[in-house]
């Protein structure tokens, strides 16, 4: 038989047995129903869990220059944004305060950052241009404090031995996760200067590991271990592989369950379907089917409904999952389909092997 | 050269039951009615089924063109069934959820042939044999004769060498017995087909050309 044939043979078979098309059409959507709507609301839990603990600000490894030794160098800073972990790499300096030049000493003061690295990798170029030696960007936040009403004038380091100016020469917001940075105002570090704190953001959370230990090796052998400290994502990392590995085990759980009994509840309908047709396949083994005609016919005639079954339950349990929030992603919905028909294709493989293997003869011949 | 012939033929159901057939050997004449007589428990049926390669003698071969096929895989022997054996059971054995056309063309799902060339022949067939109005019937809907005459026209469908029937007028009136066998007659003589019909009917076993008493 054709492929072609065998589809419009399954397709007759299938209509013509209805209650069982209609029961495998029912199991299997209540399969899918059941999944979608109870192990899709973990995947999509566990979605959500994992965006938050990817996020960059979850992401972000920071070394601090504790004494402000200078150890943070520019070379230390470059070399890190070289690994392939490494996401970006920027250093930042203490936070200084500074004034408005126009208004002068009653200014409201606002923060101040030397980066050192690409400042762009801290902060979106919202007006302006990014800054050269001598010039700074003002946050749009810190615009209202400074008294500007667009980002030109100048601003100067407050309470500085030796006046230190900064035009202004536009406007940003900050990059996630630097969001400290919005109160304030950035510019170029001074070439050679040193900084304290050295953020690093990484590809991945659980690169974690690897990236701190690459990280602090480009400081080499420190005469004193406390110079420097490190915030790690070490531990969200792990907090991550725990959730994940926790709603991942008790969602295979409820979706193998609620498969095996789907498959069980398939085999036991297409099995009392053979019963009640056996004469049926008896008779189409004496006018030439093979085994295997037999059961690609019954695999795919079971596969017929179920197929129809799964679409209205993905919609179905979709339909739960919007109801209640928790949307799973479209790839769990599909895989759900998948496994479905892949065990209602399965499960019918041994009702189908027995009655390609009957004895034709001595169907046709009970009564 | 014979179409259908057997050799030294035995058959045990299980390995300690009673042989059946003796070492039968028999050669079925092309262009004829053989009919299979005997009493009940001698095994017409049987023999039938052995020569539709159902069945697999517990010695001896059939053969088919001079071509032993009792040994032969069941893949090949559901071929050999679907294009070259025709089967018509006592009750029919139509597919009381199809139509009388689809359940005409069903043989030609498993011997490959396309569908339209299927469905002509088909049409063909039941004009000759007068059902042709019952086409898209249920086999619910029509009489008993009407019914096996169905069924010669699905054993015919793909123009086997042999067709093989078992009791095939048991449950007609003796018109509609007449009927059936009137076709299977001509159509023998008009095709060289061999026909073998187990029975135990008197009034079939004088139809038939040949008698093969078991």
């Amino acid at each position: 038989m054709t492929l072609k044939m065998l589809l419009r043979e399954a397709l007759a078979t299938a209509w013509a047995s209805k209650v069982p098309s209609a029961l495998v059409c029912l199991i299997t959507a209540a399969m899918c129903i059941m999944t979608i709507s109870t192990v899709g609301r973990t995947a999509a839990a566990e979605e959500q869990v994992a965006q938050r603990i990817d996020s960059s600000g979850a992401r972000q490894l920071v070394v601090t220059d504790k004494k402000a030794d200078g150890l943070i160098s520019e070379s230390i800073i470059s070399m890190a944004s070289n690994f392939s972990v490494i996401e970006r790499s920027v250093g930042l300096g203490s936070p200084t305060d500074v004034k408005n030049l126009a208004i002068g000493e009653g200014a409201t003061p606002v923060p101040a950052w030397a980066v050192i690295g690409d400042i762009g990798s801290v902060a979106q170029l919202e007006a302006g241009r990014y800054p050269g030696p001598g010039e700074a960007l003002v946050s749009t936040q810190a615009l209202r404090k400074l008294g500007m009403q667009y980002p030109v004038g100048a601003v100067r380091i407050a309470n500085a031995d030796i006046p230190v100016d900064f035009a202004i020469v536009g406007s940003y917001t900050p990059r996630d996760p630097f969001t400290d940075l919005d109160q304030g105002v950035i510019y170029e570090a001074q070439s050679g200067s040193s900084a304290t704190n050295l953020h690093l953001i990484l590809n991945d959370a659980s690169q974690a590991a690897v990236a701190q230990g690459s990280v602090l090796s480009l400081f080499g052998q420190l005469a004193d271990p406390e110079a420097i400290s490190v915030r790690s994502p070490l531990q969200m990392a792990k907090l991550h592989d725990e959730i994940v590995g926790d709603l991942g085990s008790f969602g295979k759980s409820l979706l193998y369950g609620a498969l095996g009994i789907g498959s069980l509840l398939v085999a036991v309908v297409v099995f009392a379907d053979i019963l009640v047709r056996r004469k049926d396949l008896g008779r189409r083994r004496a006018l030439g089917a093979t085994r295997s005609d037999i059961v690609t016919l019954m695999l795919i005639r079971t596969l017929i409904p179920a197929v129809a079954g799964a679409l209205v339950g993905m919609l179905g349990g979709l339909g739960i999952a919007v109801s209640t929030g928790s949307v799973p992603p479209f790839a769990f919905c599909l895989g759900i389909v998948i496994l479905a028909l892949l065990s209602a294709g399965a499960s019918s493989l041994v009702p189908a092997a027995y009655a390609a293997n009957a004895d034709p003869v001595k169907v046709l011949r009970t009564p | 050269m014979s179409i259908l012939s057997v050799r030294d033929l035995g058959f045990k159901y299980t390995k300690d039951s009673e042989e059946l057939f003796d070492g039968l050997s028999f050669q079925f004449a092309p262009g004829k009615v053989t009919a299979l007589t005997g009493p009940s428990g001698r095994g017409k049926s049987t023999l039938l089924y052995v020569l539709g390669l159902m069945l697999t003698p517990s010695r001896g071969e059939v053969f088919l063109h001079d071509q032993p096929q009792s040994s032969t895989p069941d893949a090949v022997r559901s071929k050999v069934r679907a294009d070259q054996l025709g089967f018509v059971f006592q009750d029919s054995s139509l597919d009381p959820s199809r139509t009388i056309i689809d359940s005409v063309i069903e043989p030609t799902l498993y011997a490959g042939v396309d569908r339209k060339i299927a469905m002509a022949r088909a049409e063909q067939l039941l004009e000759e044999l007068g059902v042709a109005a019952r086409s898209d019937h249920k086999p619910g809907q029509i009489s008993g004769g009407q019914a096996q005459r169905v069924a010669v026209a699905r054993a015919l469908i793909n123009n086997p060498a042999v067709i093989l029937a078992d009791e095939p007028t048991g449950n007609l009136d003796p018109t509609n017995a007449a009927g059936v066998l009137d076709i299977l007659s001509k159509d023998a003589g008009t095709q060289q087909r061999t026909v073998v019909i187990a029975t135990h009917d008197p009034y079939v076993i004088s139809r038939a050309d040949e008698v093969l008493a078991l």
